[in-house]
């Protein structure tokens, strides 16, 4: 759609602002609600007590995290398990640095090295698919951890690090929210770009999207790359909240995992199901954690098996249409029941007595 | 039919395609065994030969989806040996699959619209289908084109697999049993829209079937394939004496259709 300079000047400005996306329905939502979410966000801090905020944080890195595995893992369907990989080594790049660049400089460094590490493992594994893509990950992510445990052991002879110079609460605070609201944005914007196109043609049928001329090779470490560089981001700068790391933190699978089952609980084809999944998981997770910690395990564990039984899209793939249908296959299914009674009773009367009602 | 064309032209001086000596071999079994073929363009080739004679291999080779592990392949000059299939995509050189491989979860005009932002962004301004609906409307699918691609009939998504690769704005066409499975009368509008294809868009194009008494009707020239080795390379009515393809292949069947 061509806009020429005779056409009224709002018309002109979205041609100008959007002509380049391929498409935009359903754009003008999405911005509202993340529109939405950034207010929210800043104003935690200021009302908020000191467990609200670290609440705040925790969704807002799951957030992050899973927003971006599932922009490039949701929609080609390699699924990765490398997220505390990129996390752990942007939390190490921004621990060792940590005194020598300011905070910026410290959270760049440290998606920069992730997204690094990302082009060379995802050039090693990305040709492979399904059950080999997700073991190597995670063995290479493993690998990564021992080499570093190693390393603080025979070289340096430590066992973990002290950050001294951490910044302010409010910095961390602002910085991982950003990350997750750049997180959601870039998704917000790449899915309706060429680049979301060649994700979802790749993972719908990659030899066919390269019959149709996309470089496939590229296409994916690109995205993987991008996907490491959040993880190594909020890596960086959630470090400093622990004032003290060792490889055993900060590249706990666990933090991978988590990543993983937030997004196909939230459903791996949506902008906002991961976001939403992320929020309520965190949620659960802090007021679990102290009084039961195993409840919140297999609260995890059980919604994924419901998810993958019932609700193959997640849970953003609810609608209410889905709701009635389960309600009236409910109804129906009591109805026959209460149908069956009354014919076994009608059976039994005619039994007693040998007359119809 | 006439299309007033001059046959066989070279761009350059140069074939469109041309496969020198290519095999392909697995692991000590010989699919493709040192086939030379030259395609120039505006041609309509056919390539025929029985079950497991190599035809879907070579064009494997052809689309860079299967690096040949001898010979070279050259499109208009150009060595394309060890590119990969997106390389041949974007110089060219279209194909479909025996089985269509369509994205089932998207509608049918984004999959056209699909090789349009790849592939087919090259030629924008130069080629006469200008859009999805231009596509939609010559491969006969304008009124289905909000429909999931899964929900259309399979010969529907045989038409929507050669729309695929029309939008990526190929000069060569490669089509893999495109008219199995279809009914005498849809295989001879197939035929015809094929044709049309070559003259309206000037397309060369190769056309694997096999069926062969099919594609004899309507392509001017003909490769037999036969266990991975080119027995023959000539005009149908030629082709249809050689006393080779008639031991190797067509026997009575050819014998009763001529």
């Amino acid at each position: 759609m061509r806009v020429s300079r005779s056409d009224p000047w709002p018309q002109r400005l979205r041609e100008r602002l959007t002509g380049w996306l391929l498409d935009t329905r359903g754009m003008g939502r999405d911005l509202w609600v993340l529109f939405a979410l950034t207010g929210w966000a800043l104003a935690v801090p200021h009302y908020g007590s000191e467990f609200a905020v670290s609440m705040a944080l925790s969704c807002l890195m799951y957030v992050a995290l899973s927003t971006s595995w599932t922009l490039f893992c949701g929609s080609t369907r390699y699924l990765s398990l490398a997220t505390s990989a990129f996390f752990g080594i942007g939390a190490y790049a921004g621990a060792l640095t940590l005194e020598q660049l300011d905070w910026f400089g410290v959270v760049a460094l440290g998606a920069g090295c992730a997204a690094a590490v990302a082009v060379v493992m995802g050039s090693a594994v990305l040709h492979l698919r399904g059950t080999y893509f997700a073991v190597l990950t995670f063995g290479m992510t493993e690998l990564i951890r021992h080499a570093v445990t190693y390393w603080e052991k025979k070289v340096t002879g430590t066992v973990g690090r002290v950050l001294t110079a951490v910044p302010e609460r409010d910095t961390v605070y602002l910085t991982v929210a950003g990350l997750a609201l750049a997180a959601l944005a870039v998704s917000l914007v790449a899915r309706r770009t060429r680049f979301g196109l060649a994700l979802q043609g790749i993972g719908a049928d990659e030899q066919r999207a390269m019959t149709l001329g996309v470089n496939t090779r590229l296409v994916k470490v690109l995205g993987f790359a991008l996907t490491a560089a959040f993880a190594g981001a909020v890596g960086a700068a959630m470090s400093v909240r622990w004032t003290y790391i060792d490889p055993a933190t900060v590249f706990n699978p666990f933090i991978g995992f988590q990543t993983v089952l937030i997004a196909l609980i939230g459903g791996v084809a949506t902008l906002w199901g991961p976001a939403i999944a992320a929020i309520v998981f965190s949620l659960l997770a802090e007021t679990l954690r102290l009084q039961a910690p195993q409840a919140y395990l297999m609260a995890l564990g059980l919604l994924l098996i419901l998810c993958v039984l019932f609700l193959p899209g997640g849970l953003a793939s609810m609608r209410w249409a889905r709701l009635r249908q389960w309600r009236d296959d409910l109804r129906g299914w009591w109805r026959e029941r209460d149908d069956k009674a009354r014919r076994a009773a009608r059976r039994a009367r005619q039994a007693r007595y040998g007359v119809g009602p | 039919m006439a299309s007033g064309r001059e046959e066989g032209v070279a761009v350059n001086g140069h074939p469109l395609l041309e496969a020198r000596q290519v095999s392909v071999r697995f692991d000590g079994l010989v699919a493709v065994d040192a086939v030379s073929a030259a395609f120039a363009a505006g041609e309509l080739v056919g390539i025929i030969g029985p079950n497991g004679a190599g035809k879907t291999t070579f064009f494997n080779a052809l689309s860079g989806l299967q690096q040949p592990t001898g010979g070279e392949l050259h499109a208009m000059g150009r060595r394309l040996t060890g590119a990969r299939a997106h390389r041949y995509a974007g110089l060219g050189i279209a194909r479909t699959f025996q089985t269509p491989r369509i994205f089932g979860g998207l509608s049918v005009a984004a999959n056209i619209a699909f090789g349009l932002h790849f592939a087919g962004r090259r030629r924008a301004g130069a080629w006469l289908l200008k859009d999805e609906h231009s596509i939609l409307n010559v491969i006969g699918l304008a009124e289905l084109e909000d429909l999931p691609a899964a929900a259309i009939t399979p010969s529907q998504q045989r038409l929507l697999e050669i729309g695929m690769a029309l939008a990526t704005r190929p000069r060569l066409l490669l089509l893999d049993e495109v008219a199995a499975g279809l009914t005498e009368a849809e295989i001879d509008s197939m035929a015809q829209l094929i044709r049309r294809l070559r003259d309206e868009l000037d397309l060369t194009v190769i056309w694997i079937e096999h069926a062969v008494t099919t594609l004899l009707k309507y392509v001017e020239r003909v490769i037999v394939l036969h266990q991975g080795r080119k027995i023959a390379d000539g005009t149908p009515a030629e082709v249809v004496r050689n006393a080779e393809v008639i031991e190797a292949y067509l026997g009575d069947e050819l014998a009763q259709a001529t």
